[in-house]
């Protein structure tokens, strides 16, 4: 029982009672005097009747109360009142069981009232032991305001960093729910994109397929046309009169322009669709190659064609031909007399080309500079100057086609410049 | 030179085409045989003599149109080139066709040349005078298995 009794009840702020038998020697021992004095809880005694009879110098400064107020009265006014009727049963409890100290605040926190009224949490434990008068009640209490306070102040830390993390969580999940959507709505837009890619490409399939079908089939019976209209006016001419001359030079002449449009409608198509994969082209070879085509025109004319240095360009090298011979060939055709001049030079313009094929021949009106790169746009009758207008629209397609740019710069009555561009992507040449 | 006229077999199955051709030989005054096959089927059931086509003579040049039904110029041609029998027979093909592609298949197929129809009449009796003058005049054309 000795072990269980952390403090004899005889000290200086005991009432003085009569010690008895071993503990006599003991209660006389100054250090526990000491002990008693010096601890920083609150070391409080009651009898069986709850009447205080130890009041330590920590119990003193916990409750504000001196040890000559609170000896011989009831432990209740160090008792907020709403606890008192509880407090009471649970000593009395306790001195019923056969346990010799618990802690206190099994059934529900604690609490002390001090002097002032204040109360304050407390922790304490509580034992008992038999003295010659009866059992002896002794309550160690602890003043935890401070704990609690640090308590409530990590709680609320941790209150408000679990509210921040809430917060963050929202704010991620919010942003995550838009790059969902943003992501949704972009593979929507890719599946749209690749929707009309395979839309552009039947719709390319099916003008391919027309230009198969307007080469073959509606050349045949144009050919037919032609070719009887030619027999017949081998055979019958003599014999039919002047108008049935002229009636089959109309027909005739219709077909073979239907034909010409019919082909140059087709090549035009083909631009985009037939083209050759791009590689090192010659310019002078390939304007070398033009001219031959254009000999008879050249020697017709009489013209006279200067060549200038002319780079090597990356480009489809059947294209680019058709496109020197349409421009060589314009500026022969529209020439203001025989003998004209056409120069064709080059030159650098920063990672451009410049290919410029300039003529003195009638030269174009600058309103008409940007109409007549467009399809079937013709500044002449066919009597003056032959065409189906479809020239310059290959030309431009072509250019445009190789990343370039094409445009004229005329003064009317002194000749025409068509120039173009061609990005200079030329591999650099090897270590 | 050779002591009879030269045969020729024109597969074309346009009857505007075989009667322009028929008379841009007349117009080139050559006197020549000239056998028309309708379509492909008809033209190798011809040369192999077949049925109606049994003890006619083999041509001494065809004139091939590759747009054929039934079968195609191409398939003729193969079929022709394949054929111990008939494969020394030079065929020049005569199409309104300026595709690359046919151009290519021609010439791989063994054609003698490949000539596209001009739709100027003109140049149709230049193109059949060219071919009476090559085929007919200067090139000594084998005998055949006969």
């Amino acid at each position: 029982m000795s072990e269980n009794c952390p403090v004899d009840p005889a000290s200086h702020t005991t009432r003085p009672r009569r010690a008895a038998g071993p503990r006599t020697a003991r209660a006389t021992d100054p250090r526990f005097d000491e002990i008693l004095a010096s601890a920083n809880d609150a070391i409080i005694s009651i009898d069986e009747a709850q009447t205080i009879t130890l009041f330590n110098r920590g119990a003193e400064r916990i409750f504000g109360y001196s040890a000559a107020d609170m000896i011989g009265q009831p432990l209740d006014r160090l008792i907020p009142e709403r606890f008192v009727a509880r407090h009471a049963g649970q000593v009395r409890d306790f001195s019923a069981t056969p346990e010799a100290s618990r802690m206190m605040a099994q059934r529900g926190e604690i609490y002390g009232r001090r002097r002032d009224g204040s109360e304050f949490p407390a922790e304490a434990s509580i034992s008992k032991f038999r003295g010659p008068d009866g059992l002896v009640f002794t309550v160690i209490l602890r003043d935890i305001t401070d704990r609690r306070a640090a308590e409530q102040m990590l709680r609320g830390a941790h209150d408000e960093l679990e509210k921040r993390v809430r917060e963050r969580t929202a704010e991620l999940e919010e942003r995550n729910a838009q790059l969902q959507q943003e992501i949704h709505e972009r593979r929507r837009a890719e599946k749209q994109l690749a929707e009309q890619a395979r839309e552009l490409a039947r719709s390319n399939a099916d003008l391919e397929q027309f230009a198969s079908v307007a080469s073959h089939d509606l050349q045949e019976p144009l050919r037919m046309v032609a070719s009887y209209t030619q027999l017949l006016n081998r055979r019958y001419r003599s014999r039919l009169d002047a108008d049935a001359d002229e009636f089959m030079g109309f027909i005739v002449d219709g077909a073979l322009r239907m034909q010409r449009l019919i082909n140059d409608l087709l090549a035009f198509s083909r631009v985009g669709s037939r083209g050759k994969s791009f590689q090192p082209v010659d310019l002078g070879t390939i304007v070398a190659a033009a001219l031959g085509s254009l000999r008879a025109a050249i020697e017709e004319s009489g013209a006279h064609i200067r060549v200038g240095a002319l780079p090597v360009v990356h480009g489809d090298p059947t294209q680019m031909e058709q496109l020197l011979q349409n421009l060589i060939g314009n500026a022969i055709k529209f020439r203001k007399g025989p003998e004209p001049q056409v120069h064709i030079d080059a030159r650098r313009e920063d990672t451009l080309w410049r290919i410029d094929v300039c003529d003195d021949g009638i030269g174009i009106d600058p309103r008409f500079s940007e109409r007549i790169f467009v399809i079937f746009q013709r500044l002449h009758t066919a009597a003056e100057y032959p065409g189906t207008g479809i020239g310059l629209a290959i030309c431009k397609k072509i250019v445009e086609r190789h990343g370039g740019h094409i445009d004229v710069r005329s003064t009317p009555g002194q000749g025409a410049c068509f120039s173009f561009t061609l990005p200079d992507r030329e591999e650099p040449p090897h270590a | 030179m050779r002591d009879r006229p030269i045969r020729i077999l024109l597969v074309e199955d346009n009857p505007g085409d075989v009667r322009l051709t028929i008379e841009a030989f007349k117009d080139n005054r050559v006197e020549t045989p000239l056998e028309v096959a309708r379509d492909g089927i008809e033209a190798l059931a011809y040369l192999r003599r077949e049925g109606t086509h049994a003890g006619k003579p083999l041509p001494d040049l065809i004139l091939l149109d590759l747009n054929l039904p039934r079968m195609d110029g191409g398939e003729v041609l193969a079929a022709i080139k394949a054929d111990p029998a008939l494969m020394h027979i030079p065929v020049v093909v005569l199409t309104t066709s300026r595709a690359e592609q046919d151009v290519q298949r021609a010439y791989q197929l063994q054609a003698a040349c490949f000539i596209t129809k001009p739709v100027d009449f003109e140049c149709f009796i230049q193109a059949v005078k060219l071919i009476d003058a090559f085929w007919l005049s200067v090139v000594t054309l084998p005998c055949g298995a006969r």
